[in-house]
């Protein structure tokens, strides 16, 4: 068995014991389903007037603008999930298993990260029906589209494997603060519920420093239809990507050292 | 079959932060197709050897070979070659038995087509046909394990590394796991590495045994290598008065040393083996003393163990634990 060939087996091993566990049980599945959910209907009803703010200036309805949040928001808890499952895994001793029969120890984070896709589109679809249901006025066209999901691919990774490196250096489910804190930090430090330009004190030098704030306008963009620095948010995705996996990369030579 | 050694380890190694060294300078070879044993008493470094020889965990330091490739070099190519069961099955509650070999099989790439036949392979010599599609939350501790050693096996090991198999386990399942490891050897020329706390275990099952305790290997060879070293075996006498224990006493010194006995029985080293067992009783008789019970004890493990560490090996005819374990419904 070539070496490619093997890591592709061992991902496509791990990834397929993720969607069955997560489908095949509630408890895994529905809080990552409902976090969304929730911040989606009580929001995008309860501040639906919001849009008539002055200075309140976006393409499409308050709907669509917290569309953009709560994509944003599935993507990265889809990931963080699935790092409590790893977390989950080594506190059982079931990762040493896994490390033991894998050939290509980076075929089982390749899995996880599949694992962390999987739960991502599976909450990213149910949240898109609500949000067209609930009239989401959507403008973009079919290559926006491509860009917008794109984009949350790349925070579902770059989420999926910083929990990686966190639970594999930690291997406990005592970690889960330490992946859940972070995340939900960059997440509401970014301009949630009103564009960046009225947003006023530390929370505004906040969202200009963050990261999440350039992803979300870009996403909010594809769904007006009118996106906005698309190439540097595509880099600063990317960027985020990659140190993801250097830290992932850490963590699984962590667990090797310790397992 | 290879000359070389299927396992060989140099001055092996490991220290954990802020603790004593788990395993500290241990050298051994085991020959291929052979049972090697690791005997010894909880903490004493066995499951820190398997999980160095396993490539789970670095050596601090020394050298260990596991099918001829190197632990720490070589890890994908050693881990292609063993087998592990190890301490706690490591199974998710979630998966039935068949999604388990399912989930291995893929993970050791075997081709599609031969996975789901594999499998069933496994699960049926194992005894666990019947259960397959029950999820391994509701199995039994036996059954557990017997799921863990076909996973184990799924590849077609040459070497099996089994981390204190038959620990929590009635007997009826712990027989039937002996048969299967014996199997494996005999017929299959399996290279077998059990760590163990049980001394019976230990005596039936392998060809060779080293004794480890606190990180350094005590005693090595084959069990009765092992007991032959401490030589004689004792004779224990209770007698039926016990106002004749000191009378008694004094007759069994001309045969022996005296060794620990309970407090209302004389024990004593023969020191001309057991040929002298008759002599024993002439002479209770010719002094007059009934006896309520005599027996003649072989040399143990056990009495290596005391013989290396000046302690009895923890666990030593410990039944409680067998008995109290689960029962397994479907043992084969």
């Amino acid at each position: 068995m070539s070496r490619a060939g093997g890591t592709r087996d061992v991902a496509l091993a791990v990834a397929w014991r993720g969607a069955h566990n997560y489908f095949t049980n509630p408890a895994i599945f529905i809080p990552g389903l409902l976090f969304p959910l929730f911040f989606f209907t009580a929001f995008a009803g309860g501040l639906s007037r919001v849009d008539s703010v002055p200075g309140f200036e976006f393409g499409s309805n308050y709907t669509a603008f917290v569309y953009g949040f709560v994509l944003m928001q599935a993507s990265a808890f889809g990931g963080v999930f699935t790092g409590f499952s790893i977390a989950r895994d080594f506190e059982s001793g079931f990762s040493r298993r896994l490390l033991l029969a894998a050939p290509s120890h980076g075929g089982i984070v390749a899995g996880y990260w599949l694992t962390g896709v999987m739960r991502a589109v599976f909450t990213i679809c149910i949240i898109t029906v609500v949000a067209l249901a609930a009239g989401m006025d959507v403008q973009g066209g079919g290559i926006d589209l491509l860009g917008l999901y794109t984009l949350a691919l790349l925070v579902n990774a770059a989420a999926t494997l910083f929990g990686c490196g966190v639970a594999m250096r930690l291997r406990t489910m005592q970690a889960g603060p330490l992946m859940q804190i972070p995340v939900f930090l960059l997440l509401f430090l970014a301009p949630v519920w009103l564009p960046y330009d009225l947003i006023t004190g530390w929370v505004h030098a906040a969202a200009t420093v963050n990261p999440m704030t350039l992803i979300l306008t870009t996403e909010r963009g594809f769904v007006a239809g009118d996106p906005v620095h698309v190439v540097i948010t595509f880099a600063v995705g990317a960027a985020l990507v990659g140190a993801a996996l250097l830290w992932a990369r850490g963590g699984l030579h962590s667990a090797e050292q310790a397992a | 079959m290879s000359s070389s050694p299927a396992i060989e380890t140099a001055d092996l190694v490991r220290e954990f932060k802020k603790g004593p060294r788990a395993v500290d300078g241990v050298d051994i070879q085991v020959a291929p197709g052979e049972v090697f044993g690791f005997l010894g008493p909880n903490g004493a470094g066995k499951s820190t050897t398997v999980h160095m020889l396993t490539t789970l965990l670095p050596p601090t330091s020394g050298s260990a070979r596991v099918a001829g490739h190197d632990v720490v070099e070589e890890g994908t190519r050693v881990r292609a070659a063993i087998g592990a069961a190890l301490q706690e099955a490591a199974l998710d509650p979630f998966l039935t038995g068949r999604e388990h070999m399912k989930l291995q099989t893929a993970l050791h790439g075997l081709p599609r087509e031969q996975r789901a036949r594999r499998g069933d392979e496994l699960l049926g010599r194992v005894g666990l046909t019947d259960a397959a599609d029950r999820k391994v939350g509701g199995y039994s501790g036996g059954m557990k394990r017997r799921l863990d050693l076909a996973l184990a096996l799924v590849h077609g090991p040459r070497i099996l590394f089994l981390d204190e198999p038959t620990t929590g386990l009635d007997v009826q399942s712990r027989s039937a796991l002996w048969a299967e490891v014996q199997r494996l050897a005999s017929d299959d020329g399996v290279t077998v590495f059990l760590t163990t706390q049980y001394l019976e275990e230990a005596d039936q099952l392998a060809d060779r045994i080293a004794i480890i305790d606190r990180g350094k290997i005590v005693a090595q060879g084959t069990p009765d290598d092992l007991k032959d070293e401490i030589g004689r075996p004792s004779v224990e006498v209770i007698p039926a008065e016990p106002a004749d224990l000191a009378r008694m006493k004094s007759v069994l010194a001309r045969f022996g040393e005296s060794v620990a006995s309970p407090p209302k029985a004389a024990a004593v080293r023969l020191s001309g083996g057991d040929a002298q067992l008759a002599d024993v009783v002439r002479a209770l008789d010719a002094e007059g003393i009934r006896v309520q019970h005599l027996q003649l004890h072989a040399p143990t493990l056990d009495d290596v163990f005391l013989a290396k560490t000046g302690r009895h090996l923890e666990g030593a005819g410990d039944g409680a634990a067998v008995e109290d374990a689960e029962p397994d419904p479907v043992a084969a």
